[in-house]
């Protein structure tokens, strides 16, 4: 196991600490039942999360799939093929199915009115949007994790909130801000400048998936930087390496990792965008999603499915691509003393610490724009009507709350479900989260495939997930004369869960796989079940990004639509997003306000995460 | 109004549920769910319902879309409630699927019962898809409803008898009068003065979208209608998502020309907004009408009373109050409407639109066409 310390590639971790337990130390600890539990406790959670993901996504999204090649009681991959030899979906390659030759194919690429197909295309605007959410989420990675302000701690734990916010408040914010009459115009108008016409173009879904996801790459990023070891960088510098030198050689390889996760997992959202591309865009920005959800609205569920399929295809092939890297550049660390933070005010006036300042002061403006004014917008919407500032939308607020109807939703009701739903899928998404990053940090062949199987939540159809839950779950399946289907808070609670815990996986694997295996070694001889080793010493070692998985997986659960609304058993089970989408009307009003009541629960909920999970615990 | 068919996933109820162990949404009545469980006004059955101690009060259950009962600006679902249940001695329970009537195709595909007795809320565009799609009857004819001769005859949309049209809107062009003066045809539209000027819901995935669709292959025919949309893409027209995504941009002044509906002033009107910003014009002075129809399902458990409730939404004054509350036109020809109504909601000259039997075979083929030209990247 000793080369386990020194190894940085994939295959040397040595086998499962499990492995080595000796007889003698099984037998000591069998005698209490606490370590006879604890002992199985990591295959019992392990064999709950598989049972779980089968139950509550496998099957019900088979449900859907198996409509791609089983048509009308045949199997077929034709729709598969007609798809992909399809130009409108899969431009010029797609010639290549029809019998094209290669060299043609390559020259149609190369001419200027090539066809990207619609897979193409969502492909190209997916790596736009990735470009601008890593380059407006780094800034702001470097900003949290380096510098001391006032309020950093706070608008640390703020940054996800873009991520909980429905599509709809987001395209209302937009409009606000960029649009024509918008927040920016009128700004620029005040300098001469202008107007802009910025929305329904490409650049404006870009700059809105960045809104959306800029803020996943700044929160891991973040993560990744407070867990570098502060004495690794002041022994190069002991040994003559430059600050830049030393940021090349020692920080930058235990970011890059977490850059290229926040990257990826971009893609794979944007990858699948729906909403927003037809609100900022337009159709003639359609991406593969806005087909898969046109299809299965008219029913055409063949085609549909095959192209949800090939998007999770896609998705999940990026994914696994990542994975092989993220494996084969683990972060081995010992010990953490996080690197100091600097004053924002500068000790010393330097020209670099002044063009240092100046930098961040160009990003801040930048980021007040794209994060903060459409924000601002959406809570001035909130308090505006056609005769000026009303508090009109926040009384059909409470109206609707002391008079609604059963079969409407009530506010109160729909804060208090999502609280529900949010702290009781983190209980399970934590668990199951970290059990998953604990196996695919084993070592054994394929285990990137696994995890990549694992991540499939993330990358699975949104408008599938909803039809599968309905077929899989709610319908349920005929046992011997008796329907056995699940529905209600329970099974919202699971499906919240298996959203959100590929965040848990995804932020604490990297972390696990580079804890020194001595320090785990070292508590199993002292006789610590697997589990203890686990909670006593590796997961405090990896803290900063257990509480970042922890926040991901509430904001999805918070932010969770498609299998609320399916699986709720009526009205009173439903959330603040579907309750958002129920108060949409002639005007937005009421809409946007319930929006300024979910952004202040979730900044309440966030703060209150954050301050839980501590700055520094666990050392 | 806005048929919200856009962000919905799938459905929504079930009765089977796991709610009481955790705590949450409990037992008894919760509103849209757990319908024909024998359960009557227990629990928090909140005001608006009055459905009293309804001991053995049958009990109906209808489905629709969630905005007709659930929306701030257009709900007449609580009235028809009370109203139906004070006159009937009998329970309502509206229940809105989030995949609205997809929902219940999806029910008689996988063969699980439906627990529905009607629904309200479906078009000829509907009842095509569903039609098409299943095997078996979804829904059963209507048979004998009071006020059935009442429906004007032009809005009758199923050759079968199983939909009865409840009332209809008119799809139109709604135009900031204080910036633009909308052109009166369908050419018109294509004048460079007006480039960039319309925003339309998207045909593909909105019902408001389809219908404007629908009309330029009214106008222009099967063989014609791409052309057109070729030379309004040139002139940039913006498809956006949902009618809302469309209404919204338009409200927040992104383009002066909008496509939704003919009795926009009736909104203007009662949030006190300027009516000059809020015209109407049917292009070709035609408007493209979308008769929504309600319908018994097949093996409902209560069709008789299912009836009875097709027919009190017949009535005279239930038509008037219905139309009013979901800004919409009435289906029959004796509603009781306000006398004012008709100033602000506008009837086109000339309605029109495509029968059951043009749309069958076709409208999936247009769209699609549509599409691949629009998206074409």
């Amino acid at each position: 196991m000793a080369d386990a310390i020194e190894g940085g590639t994939e295959g040397d971790d040595g086998a499962p600490a499990d492995a080595t337990t000796s007889g003698d130390r099984e037998h000591r600890d069998s005698r209490s039942l606490r370590g006879r539990l604890e002992r199985r406790a990591l295959v019992a959670l392990a064999a709950a999360t598989v049972g779980l993901l089968l139950v509550v996504f496998y099957y019900p999204v088979a449900t859907v799939f198996v409509d791609s090649v089983l048509v009308e009681g045949r199997l077929t991959a034709r729709v598969f093929f007609d798809i992909l030899s399809d130009p409108f979906y899969f431009g010029e390659p797609a010639r290549l199915l029809a019998g094209d030759s290669l060299a043609s194919v390559v020259e149609g690429l190369l001419s200027p009115d090539r066809r990207l197909g619609i897979v193409g295309f969502t492909a190209y605007q997916a790596a736009l949007s990735t470009v601008a959410s890593v380059a407006l989420g780094l800034p702001a990675a470097y900003l949290l994790a380096r510098f001391e302000f006032p309020g950093r701690r706070t608008l640390r734990s703020l940054t996800i909130l873009p991520f909980v916010l429905p599509s709809i408040m987001v395209a209302v914010g937009f409009v606000a801000t960029f649009g024509q009459r918008g927040t920016l115009n009128a700004v620029l108008g005040a300098f001469g400048l202008g107007p802009v016409d910025l929305l329904f173009t490409l650049e404006a879904v870009v700059v809105a998936h960045a809104f959306y996801n800029a803020p996943l790459v700044a929160r891991v990023t973040t993560a990744a930087w407070e867990s570098v070891d502060a004495s690794a960088v002041e022994t190069a510098r002991s040994l003559g390496a430059s600050p830049l030198r030393a940021f090349r050689d020692v920080v930058a390889p235990q970011l890059v990792p977490s850059v290229l996760m926040g990257a990826a997992l971009t893609f794979v959202f944007t990858f699948s965008t729906f909403p927003i591309v037809l609100a900022l865009g337009g159709f003639q920005l359609a991406t593969v999603e806005v087909f898969v959800y046109r299809l299965i609205r008219d029913l055409e569920y063949a085609e549909a499915a095959a192209l949800a399929l090939i998007e999770l295809g896609i998705s999940l092939g990026l994914l696994y691509a990542y994975l092989r890297y993220e494996a084969r550049h683990t972060v081995r660390s010992r010990g953490i003393r996080p690197l100091p933070r600097r004053p924002l005010v500068p000790s010393s006036p330097s020209l670099r610490a002044l063009l240092l300042r100046v930098g961040l002061a160009g990003y801040a403006v930048v980021a007040l724009a794209v994060f903060v004014a459409p924000i601002a917008s959406m809570i001035l919407a909130s308090v505006s009507g056609p005769e000026g500032a009303t508090l009109a939308h926040y009384r059909f607020l409470v109206e609707r709350q002391t008079t609604g109807a059963s079969f409407q939703v009530r506010p109160w009701d729909a804060v208090r479900n999502s609280l529900l739903f949010g702290v009781a899928s983190l209980a399970v998404a934590l668990p199951m989260g970290v059990v998953v990053a604990v196996l695919t940090t084993r070592d054994y062949r394929g285990r990137k495939l696994v995890d990549a199987a694992a991540m499939a939540p993330l990358a699975v159809s949104g408008i599938v997930v909803g039809l599968g839950l309905l077929r899989g779950l709610v319908f349920g399946v005929e046992v011997g004369g008796t329907r056995l289907a699940v529905g209600g808070a329970v099974a919202i609670v699971a499906a919240h869960a298996v959203a959100g815990y590929p965040f848990v996986v995804r932020t604490v694997a990297p972390g696990l796989d580079g804890v020194d295996r001595t320090l785990v070694e070292s508590a199993r001889a002292l006789g610590a079940p697997r589990v203890r080793a686990l909670v006593d010493v590796e997961l405090p070692l990896v803290w900063p990004a257990v509480v970042a998985g922890a926040a991901f997986a509430f904001a999805i659960s918070i932010g969770e639509f498609s299998a609320t609304v399916v699986l709720a058993s009526g009205t009173s089970q439903f959330t603040m997003p579907v309750a958002i989408e129920r108060f949409i009307g002639r005007r937005l009003g009421p809409a946007t306000a319930m929006g300024v009541v979910l952004l202040v629960v979730t900044t309440v909920s966030f703060l209150l995460i954050d301050r839980l999970g501590g700055e520094d615990v666990g050392f | 109004m806005d048929r919200r068919r856009f962000l919905s996933a799938a459905g929504a109820t079930v009765a089977a549920s796991f709610a009481g162990c955790a705590g949450l949404g409990g037992s008894g009545e919760t509103s849209t769910g757990e319908p024909g469980t024998g359960e009557t006004g227990t629990g928090e059955t909140p005001t608006g319902t009055t459905t009293g101690d309804a001991g053995g009060d049958p009990t109906l259950v209808v489905g629709t879309y969630s905005s007709l009962v659930d929306s701030p600006s257009t709900s007449p679902g609580a009235w028809l409630k009370e109203r139906f249940e004070a006159e009937f001695d009998a329970r309502l329970v509206w229940q809105t699927p989030s995949n609205e009537l997809n929902h219940y195709v999806e029910r008689r595909t996988a063969g699980v019962d439906i627990e529905a007795d009607a629904y309200v809320g479906l078009n000829t565009d509907d009842l095509v898809r569903v039609d098409q799609n299943l095997d078996e009857p979804l829904f059963a004819e209507a048979g004998d409803v009071a006020g059935r001769d009442d429906v004007k005859p032009g809005l009758q949309f199923d050759p079968r008898g199983r939909a009865i049209p409840y009332d209809t809107g008119y799809i139109s062009l709604v135009f900031d009068g204080t910036s633009v003066t909308a052109p009166e045809t369908f050419d018109g539209l294509l004048n460079e003065e007006f480039a960039g000027d319309l925003i339309t819901p998207n045909p593909a995935g909105t019902a408001t979208g389809r219908a404007f669709l629908l009309h330029t292959i009214k106008q222009f025919g099967a063989d014609g209608y791409l052309d057109y949309w070729s030379d309004l893409q040139d002139n940039d027209v913006r498809v956006l998502g949902s009618w809302s995504d469309a209404y919204s941009a338009w409200s927040g002044g992104e383009a002066p020309m909008v496509v939704s509906y003919s009795t926009d002033q009736v909104y203007a009107d009662r949030n006190d907004a300027d009516l000059q910003k809020h015209r109407i014009r049917f292009l070709n002075d035609q408007g493209y009408a979308n008769p929504e129809g309600m319908a018994i399902f097949e093996g409902a458990s209560n069709p008789d009373l299912a009836r009875e409730f097709l027919g009190f939404v017949l009535r005279p004054e239930v038509q008037g109050e219905i139309a009013v509350r979901n800004v919409q036109f009435p289906a029959t020809t004796t509603a009781e409407l306000p006398g004012d109504y008709a100033e602000l909601a506008q009837e086109p000259p000339e309605p029109v639109t495509f029968t059951y039997d043009e749309l069958k075979g076709s409208v999936s083929g247009w769209v699609e066409d549509w599409e691949r030209q629009y998206a074409s990247n």
